[in-house]
């Protein structure tokens, strides 16, 4: 199995809580208010590109 | 009667000219006199009166309080008291914190383990805030466990989760495993 979670697997895993875009956007946005640097490593360590890192960061200010 | 200049009375308690000052500003320690051409002058009474003043501030005590404690017979109230000692020991408390953190953080500077993507704590901080309560969160690990169990296991230890604990909280989640 590879190791590695895909972000389509993790959305799902968050929808499965019942967490829809919405709701993820606003956790985005807090993450991003009172952590930012925790929100970076986050989304790098789910492998994201450095440029899908800086839009998801920018839509949340 | 001996008397002090504004330096040599620093000087004496290792403070600055400055400082003396702004005890002088706040009323604290107002010299007793001034030399003909309005230089401050200290007396011993001032002296001691520094002496006083550092003690309490040694003991944690702000200029304020020390301020109202001279005031009012120069003893401190038991309440006042009580509240720094209760201070300290949250003080003592946070130093711990830092203590543990930095051990932790040489720990794993030692043990070549890179540090934890997000903090656990800080982790589940931002999952509350966002209206994530423990049944939700435990609903997600199971998910999380069922789906990828490699990645579940990668991610609790990227949050910097002990081995052991990683391992109880994977167990919970097969168990309980009733989502899909």
């Amino acid at each position: 199995m590879n190791k590695h979670v895909s972000v389509n697997e993790w959305v799902a895993m968050f929808e499965e809580v019942g967490w829809d875009e919405a709701k993820r956007g606003q956790w985005h946005k807090l993450f991003e208010e009172r952590h930012p640097e925790g929100h970076q490593g986050f989304l790098e360590w789910l492998r994201l590109p450095p440029k899908e890192i800086d839009r998801i960061r920018a839509e949340c200010k | 009667m001996k008397t002090y200049s504004i330096s040599k009375l620093a000087r004496a308690f290792g403070l600055s000219r400055s400082t003396l000052l702004y005890y002088d500003r706040l009323g604290l320690l107002p010299p007793s006199g001034r030399t003909g051409s309005g230089y401050r002058c200290y007396t011993d009474k001032d002296h001691r009166r520094l002496e006083r003043i550092c003690h309490f501030r040694e003991a944690g005590l702000t200029l304020k309080e020390i301020r109202g404690v001279l005031a009012s017979g120069g003893k401190p109230g038991a309440k006042l008291v009580e509240q720094r000692l209760r201070e300290t020991a949250a003080s003592i408390l946070n130093l711990r914190n830092q203590q543990r953190l930095l051990a932790a953080m040489l720990s794993r500077i030692a043990s070549g383990n890179p540090p934890p993507v997000v903090d656990v704590k800080l982790w589940v901080e931002m999952l509350e805030a966002a209206g994530m309560d423990q049944n939700a969160r435990k609903r997600w690990h199971t998910e999380f466990e069922r789906r990828a169990p490699a990645g579940h296991d990668e991610f609790l230890v990227a949050l910097g989760i002990p081995k052991a604990e990683v391992a109880r909280i994977r167990r919970w989640s097969r168990v309980k495993g009733s989502a899909g």
